[in-house]
């Protein structure tokens, strides 16, 4: 793409993506540390994840008023306009996925006192894993305007609901087997179910960086594979 | 209960095509400045000619009402119809044909006579009127569809010169519409006027799309954006890219488009 006869509307995009990428970096860390937080069952680490929300949430405030900046003062259009429409999205995307990885730090804050649950530490870290690489090629797509590494992306959310759906059908077995277990899996089930959102919010912000390269949102129903909402009982 | 109709203009349904330009060429002396350009005009609608200084989309706009017959130097090739007719045919008188096209320039020049003479100048000269109760009906009702009658209803054998620029402007439409003209042409009609004149004239050229097929020159993208539902992007005398507005700018197709619509070295 040519540069703009205003260098300082190319300044101001480029800050802009500066800020989204920065944004990104920050919520890719933030899931990898909640899993980890889990995992270790390290308080601190949680702690430290909690904390670390307010900068997020702040990003998303700078990267807002830029664009609408950017809106009132350069009129974008075309490209210009779609990279306006897609930061928003991204951040308030990201934003929501920062607010998940808060979620889970905050329910490892109370896992911490209870056993742990015959293996799904490692399966919920797995799963955390595979969607911030989601994360990571999504921010990739986006910088360097890669439609198809954005819909590679997109196919693999199937994988993260596939997880999910085993984690479900693991805790309600877990769960019949002894009553003890309630507490401690309904707070993990959150937790997965936390990370399965993240890799739909995930997917939406391929489908919003397929939208700026190509100018449309990709219409073709994407794969999807959570069906625990038709679960009935265990069987 | 009130009733609410909405329209959404998105949803403009399909119109009739009121010009038809096929294969038009146009040279300036050794200068070609219109190349082979075919385009489709709807009946009803806003139609936007945009594109750098020189890129021909004001020769384009004078070819549909033969208004390049004047210039010694010019030729034109190719055929441009309205309602199907050749304007080019021998047989059309170019006096009839502006009737039916009519022009709003870039600087408003109203005649240097009275407001109502402006407007009643064409109705007279092509015998519209039967008497001057005639008259004096199409003088208010084009001044009311320009939007001017409330400001010049008490002056009207006041100068038009003597207008403010935004109501010299309006003045000029209504003079073009009097003649009852199915196409109005406006060559940058607001480039002189400030931002509430601008408006004023985009208002009223969002009303007169229900009577007319309006097609307008302008420098300003966002006036483009905001007037039209075409637009068509001219560089140096080819017609690059012609579509709706909202594709043109939220996603066209050709880079030399993208490129000038979001103000970028081409």
């Amino acid at each position: 793409m040519n540069e703009h006869i205003s260098s300082a509307y190319d300044r101001d995009l480029e800050s802009i993506t500066t800020l989204i990428m920065r944004m990104g970096g920050l919520v890719e860390e933030a899931i990898l540390k909640a899993a980890k937080s889990l995992a270790d069952r390290d308080i601190e680490l949680a702690e430290e994840v909690r904390a670390g929300d307010k900068a997020i949430d702040a990003l998303e405030e700078q990267i807002n008023e830029e664009a609408a900046r950017t809106i009132a003062l350069r009129a974008p259009v075309s490209k210009d306009l779609r990279s306006v429409l897609t930061v928003l999205r991204l951040a308030a995307s990201l934003e929501r996925i920062g607010d998940y990885a808060k979620n889970i730090a905050k329910r490892t804050s109370v896992l911490v006192g209870m056993s742990p649950v015959n293996g799904s530490d490692a399966a919920l870290r797995r799963m955390a894993r595979e969607v911030e690489q989601m994360l990571k090629d999504t921010l990739d797509a986006y910088i360097r305007n890669d439609a198809v590494l954005a819909e590679d992306v997109r196919q693999r959310d199937q994988e993260v609901d596939q997880m999910y759906n085993a984690l479900f059908r693991e805790f309600l077995t877990f769960m019949m087997e002894d009553p003890r277990n309630i507490t401690a899996c309904m707070h993990l089930h959150f937790m997965a179910k936390n990370i399965e959102r993240m890799g739909d919010l995930t997917t939406n912000m391929a489908e919003q960086v397929i939208y700026l390269v190509t100018g449309e949102m990709p219409d073709e129903a994407r794969p999807k594979d959570d069906k625990t909402a038709f679960v009935s009982d265990a069987g | 209960m009130e009733d609410f109709t909405y329209v959404d203009r998105a949803m403009s349904t399909q119109q009739d095509i009121k010009i038809s330009a096929r294969g038009v060429q146009v040279y300036y002396g050794d200068n070609h400045a219109i190349k082979d350009v075919d385009v489709e005009i709807d009946d009803k609608t806003v139609t936007a000619f945009i594109g750098p200084s020189g890129c021909g989309k004001s020769t384009f706009l004078r070819c549909i009402n033969r208004m390049n017959d004047t210039i010694d130097a010019a030729r034109m090739e190719g055929t441009i119809l309205i309602d199907g007719e050749d304007i080019y045919d021998p047989k059309v008188d170019s006096v009839q044909l502006r009737a039916k096209v009519g022009m709003v320039f870039q600087k408003p020049n109203p005649f240097p006579k009275s407001i109502y003479d402006n407007v009643a100048y064409g109705p007279k000269i092509h015998g519209m009127a039967r008497n001057k109760a005639d008259l004096d009906e199409i003088v208010e009702k084009s001044l009311r569809k320009a939007a001017l009658w409330n400001e010049a209803k008490d002056r009207l054998n006041a100068p038009g010169t003597g207008l403010s620029g935004g109501q010299q402007q309006r003045l000029c439409i209504a003079r073009a519409i009097a003649t009852a003209p199915e196409v109005l042409l406006m060559d940058e009609p607001c480039s002189a006027l400030d931002p509430i004149a601008t408006a004023q004239v985009e208002e009223l050229i969002d009303e007169l799309r229900q009577s007319f097929s309006v097609v307008i020159v302008t420098h300003s993208m966002q006036q483009a954006a905001r007037v039209s539902q075409k637009t068509a992007f001219f560089h140096l005398g080819n017609l690059v890219e012609y579509d709706d507005t909202d594709k043109i700018f939220t996603n066209p197709q050709d880079p030399r488009t993208e490129s000038y619509i979001s103000g970028r070295i081409g």
